[in-house]
């Protein structure tokens, strides 16, 4: 439940009951969410956190401290530690609305979201964009169908209702797959097979980023045991498999995949696909912000200093939704971006502000050389980003297909926003979230011209579906008093 | 698509300044009668209005002197699909203005009567039963209404893109990209000058849309338009609810239902325009006060869900009629812009007038209360 400030109770600040706009509004509560709340509230600032789950935790800590598993343990240390941070970010002094959808967010510090059905506005100086990252997308032929989910979905079921489904065919590449493949199994789940798709040269490509992986050797055995544990269990895991398709017509019926220049196919009815996770766009994009395409991890990213701030210098990006460069490394720049918002806010010197950065700047940084490894290492296959068959579905809401995108770039859609226009793609209520990176790089295909000369779509609010009466009743949101206690 | 040489697009008969619909249809109308036309753009072509508008086909409600213009352009409409080859996405429903009260009966039967004695019998009042056959999902406030039957919408940018593309059939070049920075008469031949380019014409057409003003007095005419950023918002899809085209006789409403279910909302509510920058802001409020409006009049919208909302950068003159017609100041230039939000339904009549002018040196149309000098002091 959202709880809002009692207004006229006991303030002390008087500058803060005459402002109506915050000092610092942060969007997501997942690890640099939460981390840059701590760091922010301090005596003098106001800070919002506005998030969509009830709960805190963001989607690697989601329901850490309410999971519906008689032992969260088996989820692994990495989402338990999660419960430290979720504890101390609900003892700090920002104000937590959650379970609200934040809509739209300008770069004048206009906020808007949907809270119990009405339309909700507060203003801040200073903005921090952490809204995480989203599975990319997997683009193969019958992605599309009934029984195809993401891997993370199924992640999401196992962590909010514990829920498993058994006999499910797990496809795709990198080490998140794998975590949930075993997050599976050891709760007793029956996996029909993990269908490996990172290619062979992979390996050898990532052996020059080895040294680097090597001053994070605690990351890389991670990973190396989760696929021993998998192995353990004897589930069938196929490597180096290729030309992925979902069987069926109106429903997933299995999948078909070639390995070594042979044909092989598996009946299944549920099939969970992964190939890593790019940062969630819409909000930095519709903020107008400066956008590269990022070749080693092949996905947008906002333009970024160290400090995390975005071409805008108000507006801070932090996590994975600045780049995929995990929990510990979101946990820091959380940090980091409060630190340089509080020296903007002159409550910091910037001489304190870098001292106190130091150490998690230098972490962020030791942290680059294994990314670099695992990016490497987990590349997805062009053929899983770029659809060449002509009958993919590539917009899943407006269901239109390579073959239609291909007759409007003839027909004059060269760009993105002209290829909407023209076709639809990307006019559907995700906003471009399941197409964008693919059109992005099938022009570029087409074009045979760089993915960033090619660009991205010109993104609007609403970020998310808003009903008409939810519009229309509009009442604004201010920092009128201190936070009064929570209740969990 | 035809094959156009370097000198062909960099001197022709006709240089067209602007690539939105009035520039696309007067490329078509003047290729199609042999004359060499280049249209130039400085983004791409139906970028802006011409692309985002809310594709509104409308005689009715027109002002009286806009009234020919649109019965032309209405009928072409009826045929374009065909004549261009292409779909423009027009769908004839009619539109329908309601009356919420006994005022706006008197304002419509007062239209009525000077429609009538000009001539006019396109607009037809309805009473309130026949807004409940048309309607039947309206608000129970309402009392009545008026229809213009031939009234539809069509898809802009597809629309906009059908003449370019027919146009191009025809031989026309687009350039798109190119910006213009300077204008010159020199001898008979307009010079006209963008960042890598020079294009030389014996004629020029402004149809410069949101721009068209600094065009106008690089030609040497001043006018007093203002730009603006109309806002339109469009829902996910639900059950049909609407057939006609839905406004309001003295209320910010207007909409749409498409084939696929979704609907578009209007309104003419206002947004921040930054021209400089090609982009708009939303003003929230005011949209906050459309979905309102909507709601009080189609009750079954409240549960509508907003997919998305843009605005796109208007030109506006103070009397929000067009500027139409050829320069005051210079010899063999014209001008077609500042439509104030309702020139997409002109496109197919614009370029035809522009064609005639150029071609026959005069329009069947009187422009007179069009021309682009209307605003200047005659006395001081």
């Amino acid at each position: 439940m959202t709880e809002f400030f009692t207004p006229g109770s006991s303030d002390s600040s008087a500058e803060e009951s005459s402002s109506i706009s915050y000092d610092i509004a942060i969007i997501g509560a997942g690890p640099a969410g939460m981390s840059a709340a701590i760091t922010a509230s301090r005596a003098s600032v106001s800070v919002v956190v506005l998030d969509d789950k009830p709960r805190s935790g963001g989607q690697i800590y989601r329901n850490v401290d309410a999971s519906p598993l008689p032992d969260a343990e088996v989820l692994g240390p990495d989402y338990i530690k999660g419960a430290e941070l979720t504890t101390r970010f609900r003892r700090c002094n920002a104000h937590h609305i959650r379970g609200v959808t934040v809509w739209h967010v300008g770069d004048n510090g206009e906020i808007l979201f949907s809270d119990n059905g009405t339309t909700k506005r507060l203003t801040a100086r200073q903005i921090i964009v952490a809204t995480g990252a989203m599975e990319r997308p997997f683009p193969i032929p019958g992605w599309h169908l009934p029984g195809v989910m993401s891997a993370g979905s199924a992640q999401v079921m196992l962590k909010s209702d514990g829920l498993v489904r058994d006999e499910a065919i797990f496809a795709g590449t990198g080490p998140l797959l794998y975590l949930i493949v075993a997050q599976y199994l050891r709760l007793g789940g029956k996996v029909k097979a993990l269908i490996d798709t990172t290619p062979k040269q992979n390996y050898l490509h990532s052996m020059t980023e080895l040294s680097g992986a090597m001053r994070a050797p605690g990351m890389l055995i991670k990973g190396v045991g989760l696929l021993n544990e998998i192995r353990k269990s004897g589930t069938k895991i196929v490597s180096f498999a290729e030309d992925l398709k979902i069987l069926g017509e109106e429903q997933a019926e299995g999948l078909s995949y070639t390995r070594g220049g042979k044909e092989y196919s598996l009946p299944a009815s549920h099939i969970f696909l992964h190939q890593g996770v790019i940062p969630n766009l819409n909000m930095t994009q519709a903020l107008g912000l400066e956008h590269d395409w990022c070749k080693q991890q092949l996905c947008w990213k906002p333009k970024l200093n160290r400090w995390g701030q975005s071409s805008k210098s108000h507006i801070a990006v932090a996590g994975d939704s600045g780049g995929i460069i995990g929990a510990d490394s979101a946990a820091a720049m959380g940090r980091i971006v409060a630190l340089n918002q509080l020296v903007n806010l002159g409550v910091i010197s910037a001489l304190e502000g870098e001292s106190e950065a130091a150490d998690d700047l230098t972490f962020v940084a030791s942290q680059q050389r294994f990314r670099r490894f695992i990016d490497r290492l987990y590349r997805p296959l062009d053929q899983q980003r770029i659809p060449e068959s002509p009958g993919t579905v590539v917009c899943r809401c407006e269901e239109r297909t390579v073959a239609d995108l291909k007759k409007g770039f003839e027909l004059g859609g060269r760009e993105p926003n002209q290829l909407k226009s023209q076709t639809r793609c990307g006019m559907g209520p995700c906003q471009g979230r399941m197409c964008g990176h693919t059109v992005s790089e099938l022009l570029a295909n087409w074009r045979n011209q760089p993915v960033a000369d090619v660009g991205y779509y010109r993104l609007r609010s609403p970020m998310r579906l808003v009903t008409l009466a939810e519009l229309s009743q509009f009442t604004d949101v201010t920092p009128k008093a201190k936070k009064t206690e929570e209740v969990n | 698509m035809s094959v156009n040489t370097t000198s062909q697009k960099l001197s022709s008969d006709v240089l067209v300044i602007g690539g939105g619909i009035q520039g696309a249809s007067t490329a078509y109308h003047l290729a199609q009668r042999g004359v060499s036309v280049t249209v130039l753009e400085k983004d791409t072509v139906s970028r802006h209005a011409s692309g985002v508008n809310a594709g509104g086909v409308r005689l009715l409600g027109r002002n009286i002197a806009e009234v020919e213009l649109s019965k032309a352009a209405m009928q072409r409409w009826q045929q374009l699909d065909d004549e261009l080859d292409a779909d423009t996405g027009f769908r004839r429903r009619s539109l329908i203005n309601i009356a919420a009260d006994e005022n706006d009966l008197d304002s419509l039967r007062s239209r009525e009567q000077q429609m009538h004695s000009l001539g006019y019998f396109h607009e037809v009042m309805l009473d309130k039963r026949e807004l409940l056959e048309r309607l039947p999902h309206v608000a129970d406030h309402c009392v009545g209404g008026v229809v213009s039957e031939q009234d539809g919408y069509a898809i802009p940018f597809h629309s906009t893109q059908a003449f370019r593309i027919a146009a191009e059939r025809l031989g026309a070049c687009f350039c798109e990209g190119e910006l213009v920075e300077q204008i010159r008469k020199v001898g008979d031949s307009w010079l006209v000058d963008t960042k890598t380019q020079q294009y030389q014409a014996e004629h020029l057409v402004n149809c410069a849309g949101a721009w068209g003003d600094l065009i106008s007095v690089m030609i040497g005419d001043n006018v007093p338009m203002s730009y603006s950023a109309p806002m339109l918002m469009i829902t996910a899809r639900m059950p049909h609810f609407a057939g006609p085209v839905v406004g309001a006789v003295s209320r910010p409403l207007s909409f749409k239902q498409f084939e696929n279910g979704t609907v578009l909302i209007g309104g003419g509510a206002k947004g921040f325009a930054d021209r400089a920058n090609n982009t708009t802001r939303l003003d929230y409020s005011l949209m906050a006060n459309g979905a309102r409006n909507a709601i009080e009049f189609f009750p079954i919208m409240k549960t509508a869900c907003i997919n998305r909302m843009w605005s796109g950068l208007e030109a506006y003159m103070p009397d929000n009629l067009p500027v139409l017609g050829k320069s005051m100041r210079a010899e063999k230039a014209y001008h077609a812009f500042a439509f104030s939000a309702h020139g997409f339904q002109l496109g197919p009549v614009i370029g035809e007038v522009m064609a005639d002018l150029i071609t026959q040196g005069e329009t069947r149309f009187d422009l007179e209360p069009l021309r682009v000098n209307r605003y200047e002091r005659k006395t001081l």
